[in-house]
């Protein structure tokens, strides 16, 4: 098979990695040369340039993938990992899901770049911030090309290494590091599930090689495991498959943020606007329901772990969306939506129309990432407030903002004929009508359809309520005293007393002597707070931000329309069906009305939007009866504080118990006491040296004494010395 | 035939002189003292090879003569008497040199080996 | 005189040398130390292309014998589980040199205590009788119990007591056991031996333990446990945190690692050849302790306000994997667990180095000493993120393949019921790196995020270029092992897959280092891929040629062993002599 047109992939991988490093490498002179303002812009572009080459090389490529018939190509470049057990090569799967993967990325990846070139400009590591960004984006690219599940798991671990840099990208606060390290160690639970799936596949295949359709040492490798579970895990086997697509499954839920490993992701919210936008809205999580259409084979096999996914899919869904009312963090709102809209996805895929899933993660990527930008833009206007509630009325001020997360609000509601609509509606008709995800023979996905469409009614109002607390209303901003702090801005210390306690001699140039420090002092530049006062106007973004929000909300309209003509996109991503089939017809939604799927979610629609107005703007008196409910739901129902406390304080506690208790308390004691016991016996032996001379004869005495008697005992024995 | 004492008075006499010598030693706290002590066992000891040189009892029940020497008894005494002489030598020398440090030559102050 | 002698006794001459030279010419001996520390590092370079990595057999071997009499004879070798292990100890001793150039007190005996050390590490690694192995293992103690001693911390006198004690305290027990083996070959031989590779060869033709059966259990756990202590395992690690901690710099850099993999290689030397029907039988037990050994070290190690303490209860954690790779028997496992053994020393020796360098200028290790120095030393701190995520094991760094690998073996032998080992303690092994991640973000985040507020880190200048050299040399073996691991695998394997199937097959079956004929299929085919094989001419209804022994994953296809029978394999299987 002639890949040699596929072999330019290597390019789409190879342009962020040299960009991130460019980044590192060129940042400091460049800046140190042009000046800042100039520097700034000149690394801004040096950082959107990479994306945007891997994006025209991914249109490229994926051009000539539409014109082959198998759209399946596999690139080999060296051999990984080799040993005489499992060969992983390093190897680049090129099909219709990576490289509509690629385009999102990098195509919504390099619209975010433009952006953060100039919601990032008065950051002082501007260079840093785009390294890591370039980076995200190679790891993700990563992780959608791969072919086998190792290679995905570099780009999973690298993407989840972006993230912890980018959310703790203001390390001076240290609660935005303490959100890095949850995002990390969260997702490394998930990473835990997916190994153990990952091993579960390579041995079971191996022990069978034998009986294997397709033979190769490459167990890990999609292109051997999927074809050969199909064949291998039925019968008494049948249970392989759901172990295994549930451990995956764990590992989706690690990074894809379902229940109970979302925990990470309201909190992530601790990164700049752009990073939220990227890796918490349109890429990394969605890695999750992309490595499910990977291996969707397992899932189809397996009735049981399709169930599971629809139900904590939907669990998650509406348990996002109950928290995303009571929030008032602008971030925050659209974090949880993140978590409920992933869960639409996962709802998808566990009903066995994995391209739904996959199309509304196309969609939503467009949508959230627009609607994560346009709060930038906001916080940006408003000087980085971020609490709803000093906002209102903000549509007369910042008119392009307002319009293109108008569309992108409408998108995300549902309303046809813009983007959101479509892929909902696919995903609750294919959860409607399924008969795979059952447990123990009941299907369970009808129930799961039901209350998706409660859901996007549920989605409709937060998101109203969202958008009326800041572009409608009263303007309450007006009424804050001038000295409003910022949430997500780095704080600059200015009056910590220099220390000239004593080091000693500085004998090797340690440290910086009282000139240097001044010279120091003098250079750093200083961030200026500046508060929004009562007669201060938010001012509309710059045109580097809000192009690509235009860009994005031309997308978010027609993307949908576009994508779902005569089923385009479901035969792009799998040209030939399903291996076994799954979908079904979809029901009447209500029997006997004959009511369509279209109209119900339109009228959920309209009707979340019209309470989300009428509760927002007009129903504060209701506020009070449902006052236990809000608290509840603002405090994510205590779920969070419960396993940071359990998992922080508690693993304090017991780590401290076990140090202290039972390596110092116990091993050490056990140690120290032999120890001791050698020391004691000698003191006990010590004694008998008394120093006392007659003492020393006497025993002589007795020992002879005693010699003599055995050695007459000895000669009696033998007879009396004869 | 063997006239005098019979052995078992000279043997009896060793023991005495023997146990009398032990005893001194761990009474007496006076080191001249247990040197002379010292001597009085080393002299029973050479009075018990005498004796027992004297009464032939070295090869008695014996078939052979030939190899056993009548001289082993005195042969040992001389060398008793050798280690004797060279004992005394070397201990009255330490007991002055530590009479001249203390003054004192009680045994029982002599306890610098305690642990 | 083979390259083997040269490349180990190399730094004693250079302590000799260093020991004529007067103690005031301090520069000297430091150029003159580095020197022999490179010399060392070169010559141990030029036997890696010499290699052939498509035998098991031992290469280079110098054979002199010493002491005829009672069979000791001076016999060296390197094969593949050695053959790594050789350069890692020269160039970690040249950067400890390299960085001990800010000793300032009594230079002479430092630098003379290190070469010194140098050769004994060497020697271990090379030796193929007993005793001469056992001579070099107690030889190391001594250097480095005098280098805690004398330039340690405040505790240095409970630590470098307790460190020397406790290791001897272990190895004394194998002497006895090294005794044992003699005896028991001698019955055999009828001529006194502590060569392994003659003991070997009775153990793989089942004659030295043929009638003494029962006396395998205590003679191999008495190997365990002094490797057990060197490792170091739960529960026998308490050692290593009061010694690392006290000691300087560079002893903790060789301590972590070089001597811990002392006792990993001995096990990979002794207790697997050796002992083919324990080691199968107390796996699981073993198993325990490696899985316990993750998860206590990473639990303990979050707790710790001492931040080389912290690294050294994450010693124990990674020597933990070390240890189920090994019990795994698997092929994927063993060889997880022979570059993880790499990967550490790597790893946690960038650690302790770096950690010394910061050592260097403020002279506490507490955590509340610290914080936001990522402002004031940002090339430090983006070196030293590098570096832990080579320890948390992220996937391109190299403590990925070793961990990924070990996990995967030991899960291949608990879904198949083998030796005792479930799947559930692969699992649980497998949390361990859900505490790594836990316990070194949060060791990175108080010491580099958060505000700068102690007014004694203010003034910290970045690292020279002298010191960004040293741990380059660290990160580009970093990247190099999580890239292209294919480099540091491929000469291992054929060594690993021999030594696992003198440990697992029946005897008969099993490929001895005496004999030549023996070999490993290494063929691409993965279904004969590590199969053993006998070449020599059948003599009259003597042994087959065909493949007689078990090979790996693929290979184990073609045994009764497979999905559908979930009965315990005779551990001893494989024979399908016909």
């Amino acid at each position: 098979m002639d890949t040699s047109p596929f072999n330019i992939i290597i390019a789409v991988l190879l342009l962020p990695l040299v960009g991130s490093f460019l980044q590192v490498a060129l940042g400091g002179p460049v800046i140190r040369s042009l000046g800042v303002v100039k520097g700034r812009k000149a690394m801004g572009w040096l950082a959107v340039l990479p994306i945007l080459a891997a994006f025209i090389v991914g249109v490229y490529v994926t051009g000539q993938l539409a014109q082959t018939t198998s759209r399946d190509f596999s690139v080999t470049y060296f051999d990984w990992i080799k040993v005489l057990a499992i060969r992983i090569p390093f190897e680049l799967k090129i099909d219709t899901l990576s490289m509509t993967m690629v385009l999102v990325i990098t195509g919504v990846g390099s619209l975010i770049h433009l952006y953060a070139t100039g919601y990032m400009a008065e950051e002082t590591d501007y260079p840093r911030f785009f390294s890591y960004l370039n980076l995200f984006i190679a790891c993700m690219l990563i992780l959608v090309l791969g072919g086998n599940l190792p290679m995905t798991f570099i780009g999973w671990e690298g993407v989840g290494l972006c993230s912890y840099l980018l959310i703790g990208f203001w390390y001076k606060d240290v609660a935005n590091s303490k959100a890095a390290n949850k995002a990390f160690i969260v997702n490394r639970v998930g990473d835990w599930g997916l190994t153990l799936g990952m091993f579960l596949l390579a041995v079971s295949l191996a022990i069978n090689y034998k009986s294997l359709p397709v033979k190769s040492d490459r167990f890990l490798s999609y292109d051997v495991i999927l074809p050969n579970v199909l064949q291998l895990f039925t019968g008494p086997h049948a249970w392989m498959a759901t172990v295994a697509a549930i451990l995956l499954f764990v590992g989706a839920c690690g990074k894809s943020a379902q229940f109970p490993l979302y925990l990470w992701l309201p909190d992530a919210m601790a990164g700049p606007t752009p990073v939220s936008a990227l890796i918490h809205a349109a890429t990394m999580v969605t890695a999750g329901v992309y490595l499910l259409n990977r291996v969707h084979i397992l899932f189809l096999m397996s009735p049981f772990a399709s169930g599971v996914v629809c139900v904590i899919g939907i669990f998650t869904a509406t348990f996002a969306a109950i928290i995303a009312f009571a929030q008032t963090d602008i971030k925050k709102v659209l974090a949880y939506s993140t978590v409920s809209q992933l869960g639409y996805m996962f709802v998808g895929c566990g009903s066995g129309a994995y391209w739904t899933g996959m199309f509304h993660v196309v969609t939503h990527a467009f949508f959230k990432a627009l609607l994560f930008l346009g709060a930038g833009a906001v916080i940006y206007a408003m000087s980085h407030e971020q609490d709803m509630r000093r906002y209102g009325n903000l549509r007369k001020y910042i008119p392009i903002t307002f319009g293109t997360m108008f569309v992108a609000w409408l998108a995300i509601a549902g309303i046809w004929p813009l983007s959101g609509s479509f892929s909902k509606e696919s995903i609750i008709s294919a959860a409607l009508g399924d008969q795979l995800a059952a447990f123990g023979g009941s299907p369970v996905s009808q129930i799961c359809g039901y209350v998706a469409l409660l859901v996007a009614l549920m989605t409709a109002w937060y998101m109203t309520r969202l958008m009326a607390m800041t572009f409608w209303g009263p303007e309450r901003w007006r009424e804050l005293v001038p000295e409003a702090h910022g949430h997500d801005h780095a704080r600059h210390d200015h009056d910590v007393p220099h220390s000239h306690a004593g080091h000693g001699e500085d004998i090797h140039g340690f440290f910086f002597t009282d000139e240097e420090m001044a010279v120091r002092q003098a250079s750093e530049p200083h961030e200026e707070h500046h508060g929004l006062t009562a007669d201060h106007q938010p001012k509309e973004v710059p045109p580097s931000m809000w192009v690509p929000l235009v860009i994005l909300a031309i997308l978010s309209a027609g993307a949908g329309y576009y994508l779902n003509q005569n089923g385009l996109f479901e035969h792009w991503l799998y040209p030939n069906g399903l291996e076994i089939k799954a979908a079904g017809e979809p029901a009447e939604i209500v029997p006997g009305t004959g009511l369509t799927l279209l109209t119900v979610s339109t009228v959920a629609a309209v009707l979340g939007i019209f309470f989300g107005f009428l509760v927002t703007l007009k129903g504060g008196r209701y506020a009070s009866r449902i006052g236990w409910l809000k608290d509840l739901a603002f405090n994510q129902f205590y779920y969070d504080k419960t396993m940071m406390d359990a998992s922080v304080k508690g693993g304090g506690e017991f780590g401290r118990a076990l140090w202290q208790g039972f390596d110092v308390g116990v091993i050490d004691r056990i140690v120290n006491g032999v120890a001791s016991i050698a020391g004691g016996f000698g003191s006990l032996l010590r004694k008998t040296q008394t120093g006392f001379v007659r003492g020393y004869a006497l025993l002589m005495l007795a020992g002879g004494l005693g010699v003599l008697c055995w050695l007459g005992y000895a000669l009696y024995q033998q007879g009396g010395g004869r | 035939m063997i006239t005098g004492a019979p052995l078992i008075l000279y043997l009896a006499l060793g023991l005495f002189m023997f146990t009398t010598g032990v005893v001194g030693v761990i009474i007496r706290r006076n080191p001249i003292v247990v040197f002379m002590c010292i001597e009085l066992m080393l002299n029973s000891v050479n009075l018990t090879f005498l004796a027992f040189a004297r009464y032939g009892l070295w090869y008695q029940g014996t078939t052979d003569h030939g190899d056993i020497s009548i001289m082993n008894g005195p042969m040992m005494i001389i060398f008793v008497m050798a280690v004797a002489a060279a004992e005394v030598a070397v201990g009255l020398g330490i007991i002055m040199t530590i009479f001249r440090l203390r003054q004192d030559i009680d045994v029982d102050d002599m306890n610098l080996l305690k642990g | 005189m083979g390259i083997l002698s040269i490349i180990t006794f190399l730094p004693l001459l250079g302590a000799l040398v260093l020991a004529c030279v007067p103690k005031d010419a301090v520069k000297v001996i430091r150029v003159l130390a580095l020197l022999f520390g490179l010399a060392a590092f070169g010559v141990s370079l030029t036997i890696v292309p010499a290699f052939n990595s498509h035998t098991f057999h031992f290469q280079f071997e110098e054979h002199v014998d010493w002491i005829p009499q009672l069979g000791i004879s001076y016999h060296l070798g390197i094969d593949g589980l050695s053959l790594w292990l050789v350069p890692l100890t020269t160039l970690l001793t040249v950067l400890s040199i390299a960085f001990s150039f800010y000793v300032q007190h009594r230079v002479k005996e430092y630098m003379l205590f290190m070469l010194a050390l140098e050769t004994a590490m060497l020697g271990v690694f090379v030796s193929l009788d007993m005793i001469v192995f056992y001579t070099f293992f107690e030889f190391s103690l001594v250097p480095m119990a005098l280098l805690i001693w004398i330039w340690g911390g405040e505790r240095r006198n409970y630590a470098a007591i307790k460190f020397f004690i406790y290791t001897f305290a272990g190895s004394i027990f194998m002497l006895v056991g090294m005794i044992a083996l003699m005896f028991l070959n001698q019955r055999v031989s009828h001529n006194p031996s502590f060569d392994i590779v003659d003991i070997q060869h009775n153990v793989a033709n089942g004659r030295l333990w043929a009638g003494a059966m029962t006396a395998q259990p205590f003679i191999f756990w008495s190997f365990m446990i002094a490797f057990l202590v060197k490792t170091p395992a739960f529960p026998f690690h308490t050692w290593l945190p009061d010694a690392h901690v006290e000691a300087p710099t560079a002893g903790s850099v060789i301590l972590a690692g070089i001597l811990l993999k002392m006792g990993t290689y001995g096990i990979f030397r002794f207790c697997l050849p050796l002992f083919p029907e324990t080691i199968t039988r107390q796996a699981p037990i073993i198993a325990w302790l490696g899985i316990i050994g993750i998860l206590y070290g990473a639990i303990v190690a979050a707790v710790q306000p001492d931040w080389k303490k912290l690294v050294a209860y994450s010693s124990v954690a990674h020597m933990g994997f070390v240890l189920i790779g090994i019990v795994s028997l698997s092929e994927a496992g063993l060889m997880g667990a022979s570059m993880q053994q790499l990967n550490h020393g790597i790893s946690t020796g960038a650690l302790f180095l770096m950690i010394g360098l910061i050592y260097e200028r403020r002279h506490t290790r507490l955590f509340k000493d610290y914080g936001g120095l990522k402002a004031q030393i940002p090339i430090y701190t983006t070196l030293f993120l590098i570096v832990m995520l080579s320890s948390v094991g992220l996937p391109g760094t190299n403590g990925f393949i070793g961990e990924f690998l070990a996990m995967l073996g030991f899960f291949e032998s608990g879904f198949n019921h083998l030796y005792g080992l479930n799947v559930v303690m692969a699992g649980i092994a497998g949390t361990g790196v859900i505490l790594a991640a836990a316990y070194l973000l949060y060791m990175f985040q108080q010491v580099f995020y958060g505000p700068n507020k102690n007014p004694d880190n203010e003034r910290l200048k970045d690292l020279k270029p002298w010191e960004i050299g040293i741990v380059l040399v660290f990160v580009v073996f970093i990247f190099w092992g999580g890239l292209y691991p294919n480099t540091f695998l491929a000469p291992m394997e054929a060594s690993v897959e021999a030594t696992r199937l003198m440990a697992i097959d029946g005897p008969k079956a099993r490929p001895s280092w005496a004999n030549a004929d023996d070999e490993i299929n290494m063929s691409e085919d993965a279904a004969v891929r590590g199969r053993f094989e006998r070449h020599h001419l059948p003599v009259d209804g003597a042994e087959p040629i065909h493949p007689v022994g078990e090979g790996t994953m693929a290979a184990l296809a073609a045994s009764p062993v497979s999905l559908l029978s979930s009965a315990q394999p005779n551990p001893s299987r494989g024979v399908t002599t016909p």
